[in-house]
C-alpha cells in the first residue's frame, strides 16, 4: 500500500477530496420550496424534516470503480423513493474517501463537523472505517459501513454508533472453508495479498477448513499492490501437491491472478476457489474465459432467485445499462435499512437511530435475501457461486445457498 | 541440485521474460538520464499510454494486424511525446536536476489522470496476438508462449540498442555530447537536436514496452507508478547511461522478482529493495555505472 501510487495518492488524494466534496440534493422531482435553511439540526426531525446523509465513497484512486457502483446503488434507491426516507427528505453530501485513512478520515471529519450531517454511510477501506470510528462515538452520530470488511469494525473496536450492512472478511471465507471441508476436496493451498483483509480471509478460511477436518497444503501472502506477476507463487502451489487453491484477491490483482492461474496451466489440474470479490463486477469481464468454472462464496449474486433481487437487478440495469455488483447492492440495501430505521426512530440523534436499527429484526425485502443484525453486522446467507458463460456474458451463477453465517466470534 | 533446478526452471525462464520487458522499459530511462541529464519521471506514464493503446486496438479480439498497428502507433506517439518533453525541459536545462524531475512528474500526473478519464478506472486485460495466446509445454510444465516471445524480442532490441549507441556514428555523437557538450557544439552540431533525438527514442522505448507489456500486465490506473519504480531500480542497479548496465540490471531484477520470490516467498516484499540496497552498498554507482557521475 505504501508503495502503490505514491505520487498520485499523495498529491491528488487531498486535492481530490477537497474538490469533490460536492453537495447534491437528491430529490427526484426537483421540488422548489423545500429548502429550509439549516436543515441539518438533529432536533427538528418530527414529521417531515430533512435528513442530511454523508455518503463516503472513493472517487479517486484504486477503489474508484467500487465508489461508482456504490453511488449508483444509493441514487437508484433514492430515485425509486422520491428522495425520501420515511418522513424525511434526504440531502446527500458526497465525500471522497480516497485510497486510505490519510484522505478518508479528514473527509469524514469535515462531514461531521462542517457539513453537520446526521448520519454517514459508505466507506470502502477498513482502515478508514477504523480510523474514523472514534469520531462517531464522540459526536454520537451513526455510521453505517456499506463495504469495509475488517472484523474489528464491529468486533474488537465496536462502538454502539457503528453499524455494518456488508460482510466481514472472515465470514465470507469461513463459509468456503466449511464447504470445502465437507466436500473433502483434499489439501488446499491458501493465498491472499499481505495486508489486513488478506490476513483475515486466510485466518477465517484456515480455521473453518481445519475445524471441518481439512488440511492446508501451504500458504502464501503476496506483497499487496506491487505484485503484477504471480508465477513465482504459482510454482509454489504446484510443488505443494495441493488438490485445490483458495484465494482472496480483488480489483486489478484479481484480474492478473485468475488469468495467470489459467496461463500457467493450473486451472485444469488444481481447481480454483475464492472469496467472492475474486470474480465480482468489472474484474470478471477483464478475466474473460480464464474465470469460467471458478467457484466463490459471497453474500450476493445477481442470480439469486427472489422477488426483491429480480426487481433490483431489472431496475439497476434499466438505469445504468450494466449488471449490479455486490457494492451497488449493499449501498442500495443500506438506504433501505436506514429508511426502515428512520420510520421507527423517534428522532435523528445517534442514540435514537441506533435504537431503531437495533429493533429492526429481520430485513425481509433485501435483494440478498433475508438477513438481520447480529452484533451490529449482518447475519446472512452466504452463497456458493460459479462463474458461467451465458451466451458471451460471464455471470456468477448460484450453485447453492450454504446457509446463514454471522460474523465469526459473535 | 538437479531437483531444485527442475522445480525452479519455470521461475528462471520467467525471470528472463520479465527481465526482457524490464530492459526495454529501463534502457530508455537510462540513456535519457545518463546521457542527457533529464530524469524523466513521465516514463511510467508513457508505458501506460502504450498499454492503453494496445487495449484500444486489441480489445475486440487480438489480431497480428492490431498488435503491429499498436506497436507502430505507440512508437510514433512515443517519439512525439519525447520531442515535447525535450522542448519542455529545455528552459530548465541549467537548473538543478530536481526541477526537471518535478516537471516530468507533473506531466506524468496529468497524463495518468487523462488516461483514467478516457479509459475509466477498471483494470483492463489485453490478449496476446494469435499463436502466442496459448500456453506451450516446456519440459513438462506449461508456460505462456507470449512470454517466451518476449525473451526473443528483448534480446534483439538489446543488440540493436547496443550497436546503435556503441558502434555507429550517431551513437558516437550522443556519447560525445555527454562527454563535452561545448566541444560538440563548437564542431557545429546543435546539441539540442541531439537531446530531442535521445528523448524521443527513450520515450519511444517506453511506449513500445507498454504495448509489449500489455498482454502480461494489462492496463490499469496506478500501473505507471509501479512500473516507474521498477525501471528506476533497474537503472540504479545497472548504472546510469549504460546499455550493458540496463540489460544486466533488468535481468538481475527479473530473476529477483521471479526466482527470488519463488525461493523465498516469505521475503517477497523485501527482496527487490534488499537487492537494491545491497548493490548500492557494494557499488554505489551501479554495476556498470560511470566512474564519474554524469553532470558533475
Amino acid at each position: 500500500m505504501a508503495l502503490h501510487g505514491p505520487f498520485r495518492g499523495r498529491l491528488l488524494g487531498p486535492l481530490g477530496a477537497v474538490a469533490l466534496l460536492s453537495l447534491t440534493t437528491a430529490c427526484g422531482g426537483g421540488s422548489l420550496g423545500g429548502d429550509s435553511g439549516g436543515g441539518g439540526e438533529g432536533g427538528g426531525g418530527e414529521g417531515g424534516g430533512t435528513i442530511r446523509v454523508g455518503l463516503v465513497i472513493p472517487q479517486a484512486g484504486v477503489y474508484t470503480p467500487l465508489g461508482e457502483d456504490m453511488q449508483q446503488g444509493w441514487d437508484l434507491w433514492l430515485e425509486q423513493n422520491d428522495g425520501r426516507m420515511g418522513d424525511y427528505e434526504v440531502e446527500t453530501v458526497v465525500a471522497d474517501e480516497g485510497e486510505g485513512p490519510d484522505t478518508g478520515v479528514p473527509a469524514i471529519q469535515r462531514l461531521l463537523q462542517e457539513e453537520q450531517v446526521d448520519v454517514v454511510v459508505g466507506i470502502v477501506n477498513s482502515a478508514t472505517a477504523l480510523g474514523a470510528a472514534e469520531q462517531f462515538t464522540e459526536a454520537q452520530k451513526v455510521l453505517i459501513v456499506a463495504n469495509a470488511g475488517a472484523g474489528a469494525i464491529t468486533g474488537d473496536a465496536a462502538s454502539p454508533y457503528v453499524w455494518r450492512t456488508s460482510f466481514t472478511n472472515a465470514q465470507v471465507a469461513s463459509a468456503m472453508g466449511q464447504h470445502l471441508a465437507e466436500e473433502g476436496v483434499g489439501p488446499v493451498y491458501v493465498m491472499a495479498p499481505d495486508y489486513a483483509a488478506g490476513q483475515e480471509v486466510v485466518a477465517g478460511f484456515t480455521e473453518a477448513f481445519e475445524a471441518g477436518g481439512g488440511t492446508v497444503a501451504g500458504q502464501a501472502l503476496t506483497p499487496f499492490g506491487t505484485t503484477q506477476d504471480y508465477q513465482p507463487f504459482l510454482s509454489g502451489i504446484r510443488e505443494s501437491g495441493a488438490a485445490a487453491t483458495f484465494v482472496f484477491y480483488s480489483g486489478a490483482e484479481a484480474v492478473s491472478f485468475v488469468q495467470q492461474y489459467d496461463a500457467f496451466g493450473l486451472k485444469d489440474t488444481v481447481p480454483l476457489y475464492g472469496s467472492g470479490f475474486l470474480t465480482e463486477g468489472s474484474v470478471l469481464d477483464a478475466q474473460g474465459q480464464s474465470a469460467v468454472g471458478v467457484q466463490t462464496t459471497l453474500h450476493y449474486s445477481t442470480e439469486i432467485d427472489n422477488e426483491a433481487n429480480t426487481a433490483f437487478v431489472e431496475a439497476y440495469q434499466a438505469a445504468y445499462d450494466e449488471l449490479p455488483t455486490v457494492f451497488g447492492m449493499t449501498t442500495y440495501d443500506t438506504a433501505n435499512v436506514l429508511a426502515d430505521a428512520l420510520a421507527e426512530a423517534e428522532g435523528l440523534s445517534g442514540d435514537q437511530l441506533s435504537a431503531a436499527l437495533d429493533g429492526l429484526g429481520e430485513i425481509e425485502d433485501s435483494p440478498r435475501g433475508p438477513w438481520s443484525f447480529t452484533g451490529q453486522s449482518p447475519e446472512q446467507s452466504i452463497y456458493l457461486r460459479e462463474v458461467t458463460d451465458e451466451g458471451g456474458t460471464l455471470i456468477n451463477s448460484v450453485v447453492t445457498d450454504l446457509g446463514s453465517f454471522a460474523q465469526p466470534g459473535s | 541440485m538437479i531437483e531444485w533446478f527442475d522445480s525452479n526452471l519455470v521461475s528462471i525462464l520467467n525471470g528472463f521474460a520479465i527481465g526482457s520487458l524490464l530492459f526495454i522499459l529501463a534502457v530508455g530511462l537510462s540513456i535519457v538520464f545518463g546521457m542527457m541529464d533529464v530524469l524523466n519521471l513521465a516514463h511510467g506514464a508513457l508505458f501506460l499510454v502504450g498499454a492503453y493503446l494496445a487495449w484500444s486496438l486489441l480489445s475486440d479480439g487480438a489480431t497480428w494486424g492490431g498488435f503491429l498497428a499498436a506497436l507502430g502507433i505507440a512508437a510514433l506517439v512515443g517519439l512525439l511525446a519525447g520531442g515535447v518533453l525535450s522542448v519542455m525541459t529545455e528552459p530548465l536545462a541549467r537548473r538543478p536536476i530536481l526541477d526537471q524531475a518535478l516537471l516530468t512528474l507533473g506531466v506524468s500526473l496529468v497524463v495518468a489522470e487523462v488516461l483514467s478519464i478516457v479509459y475509466g478506472n477498471d483494470a483492463l486485460s489485453v490478449g496476446a496476438p494469435p499463436g502466442l495466446a496459448e500456453s506451450v509445454s516446456f519440459l513438462g510444465r506449461s508456460y505462456p508462449a507470449y512470454r517466451l516471445a518476449l525473451i526473443g524480442v528483448g534480446l534483439v532490441l538489446a543488440v540493436v540498442v547496443y550497436v546503435v549507441v556503441e558502434r555507429t556514428s550517431v551513437g558516437a555523437l550522443v556519447r560525445a555530447s555527454v562527454a563535452d557538450r561545448e566541444m560538440v557544439s563548437a564542431m557545429g552540431i546543435d546539441n539540442r537536436k541531439v537531446k530531442v533525438a535521445v528523448l524521443g527514442i527513450g520515450s519511444m522505448l517506453a511506449t513500445v514496452a507498454g504495448v509489449l507489456g500489455a498482454p502480461v500486465y494489462g492496463a490499469r490506473p496506478g500501473l505507471d507508478d509501479t512500473i516507474l519504480i521498477l525501471a528506476l531500480v533497474v537503472v540504479v542497479i545497472g548504472g546510469l547511461g549504460s546499455v550493458k548496465g540496463a540489460f544486466v540490471g533488468a535481468m538481475v531484477i527479473g530473476q529477483v522478482e521471479s526466482l527470488g520470490r519463488a525461493v523465498l516467498p516469505d521475503l517477497a516484499s523485501f527482496i527487490l529493495f534488499g537487492t537494491l540496497a545491497l548493490v548500492l552498498v557494494l557499488r554505489p554507482r551501479g554495476l556498470f555505472g560511470p566512474r564519474k557521475l554524469a553532470g558533475t
